[in-house]
């Protein structure tokens, strides 16, 4: 039996490696914990085009699935509901105006929040928004001679800048797709090596505290005379 | 096991940090200065093993390793476990500091209690022994998992339910965690038998 084995072992070199096997025990505990993942939910929500797209995992990257997703105005009140699915992502039809709170309720009490800014939001509410005619559409657009009509050239002007407008953006949406991926991975760092050594060197500090108190206590400190 | 900001309304938050603060009074009074560094240890486990996942089952579980600290610290555990779940709250963003209270007492309670149920039993002849340490350690998380939905209850209405769902996710856990305490037991009792309650207080003073 292993457990036996390790500790017929230890105690037949009792004395000597006893710090050496209780430090061995702990170090095999950090090492295991490396490639940690652990419990927390996040959600990250971006926009594309007229939809908002969502995505919940666990800390780890484990998805969140079939989880109710909430989304609230600015003044709380809620706008729509909905699940993940089996990747975790939930999209839904943009409301047009941010600010957008989107709540996250994993089971067993967790909960997460995104915000969408009013500004993140402004570019899905076209094109009646964005795309009012602009006055200085005729001097840009020079070859258009083939039409007769000044009106009708800025007409179409207008017309081919809200075009413009839409292909632009959908091909940037295209091309930003691979960086949005990567800020959604981004969103959700596991814990450090870092914080991992942080808080064991802060609890280390609160054991050193208690120690000096001890030795303080006992008249043994570096103080005593 | 760790409930997130945000989940739990004010009176459980307010009852739950009171009931922490009295628990970590209790432990503070019985912790004496020479388990200071046991108690560290203790804690540095219990923070590191919130990272360790257990990959099966529905969700996203990890070990909690209460029982092993509530049978090595007692009332202690109060303490060991605010001070692993702040800095967990803090730098891993687990659970957060308004549940710091509530989360405190899902984890430390059962702890306490099993130091009570198991501290004379793990002494016995082998299996029985081995069977208590391995009892300890997955009662004591079954007992986080009833304290966590009894802590839901007042925002999601249906105990059974819950429970349902956390016992079931942290049944993998229950099972590792009874043969963690188990071997830390067997080990202990090898290595270091004054670490583990109830021995005699005799060998106390002599191996320190």
């Amino acid at each position: 039996m292993f457990p036996s084995l390790i500790s017929s072992y230890a105690s037949r070199c009792r004395w000597t490696c006893k710090p050496v096997l209780v430090l061995a025990f702990l170090s095999l505990l950090l090492l295991w914990s490396v490639p940690a993942q652990a419990h927390k939910v996040t959600i990250f929500a971006w926009v594309e085009g007229d939809m908002v797209h969502t995505q919940s995992k666990f800390s780890g990257g484990k998805r969140v699935k079939n989880a109710p997703v909430q989304v609230y105005d600015a003044q709380g009140r809620k706008l729509l509901e909905g699940r993940t699915d089996d990747r975790g992502e939930f999209t839904f039809k943009s409301p047009g105006k941010g600010p957008l709170r989107i709540v996250l309720i994993a089971a067993m009490g967790h909960k997460a929040y995104w915000t969408l800014s009013a500004k993140e939001l402004a570019g899905s509410a076209q094109p009646s928004a964005t795309a009012s005619p602009p006055q200085t559409a005729p001097v840009v657009e020079k070859p258009s001679t083939a039409d007769s009509t000044p009106a009708a050239s800025a007409l179409s002007n207008a017309e081919l800048q809200a075009t413009v407008q839409k292909a632009v953006e959908k091909a940037l949406d295209k091309k930003l797709k691979p960086v949005i991926e990567l800020l959604v991975d981004a969103q959700n760092p596991d814990p450090s090596f870092k914080d991992i050594v942080g808080g064991l060197g802060y609890i280390l500090g609160l054991v050193g505290v208690g120690a000096y108190f001890n030795y303080r206590r006992r008249g043994m400190g570096p103080d005593a005379k | 096991m760790h409930i997130s900001e945000g989940v739990l309304s004010g009176p459980v938050l307010v009852s739950g940090a009171a009931l922490a603060a009295a628990g970590t009074a209790m432990g503070l009074k019985s912790l004496d200065y020479d388990h200071v560094a046991r108690a560290g240890i203790l804690s540095a486990a219990f923070f590191v093993a919130s990272l360790i996942h257990v990959p099966i089952g529905p969700s996203s579980v990890h070990l909690i390793l209460n029982g092993v600290v509530g049978l090595l610290l007692g009332w202690a555990a109060f303490p060991v476990i605010l001070v692993a779940l702040l800095l967990q709250a803090v730098l891993f963003q687990f659970g957060g500091i308004t549940t710091l209270g509530v989360n405190t007492i899902i984890m430390a309670l059962p702890a306490v209690v099993c130091y009570y149920l198991f501290r004379s039993l793990i002494h016995r002849r082998r299996a029985v022994g081995l069977t208590a340490a391995f009892a300890c350690g997955s009662l004591a998380v079954l007992g986080s998992a009833l304290l966590a939905a009894a802590a839901l209850v007042f925002t999601e209405q249906n105990f059974l339910q819950i429970a349902g769902l956390i016992i079931a996710a942290h049944l993998p856990v229950m099972i590792i965690e009874g043969i963690v305490t188990a071997f830390c037991v067997r080990f202990l009792q090898k290595v270091q038998p004054d670490m583990l309650p109830g021995t005699p207080a005799v060998a106390d003073t002599t191996t320190y």
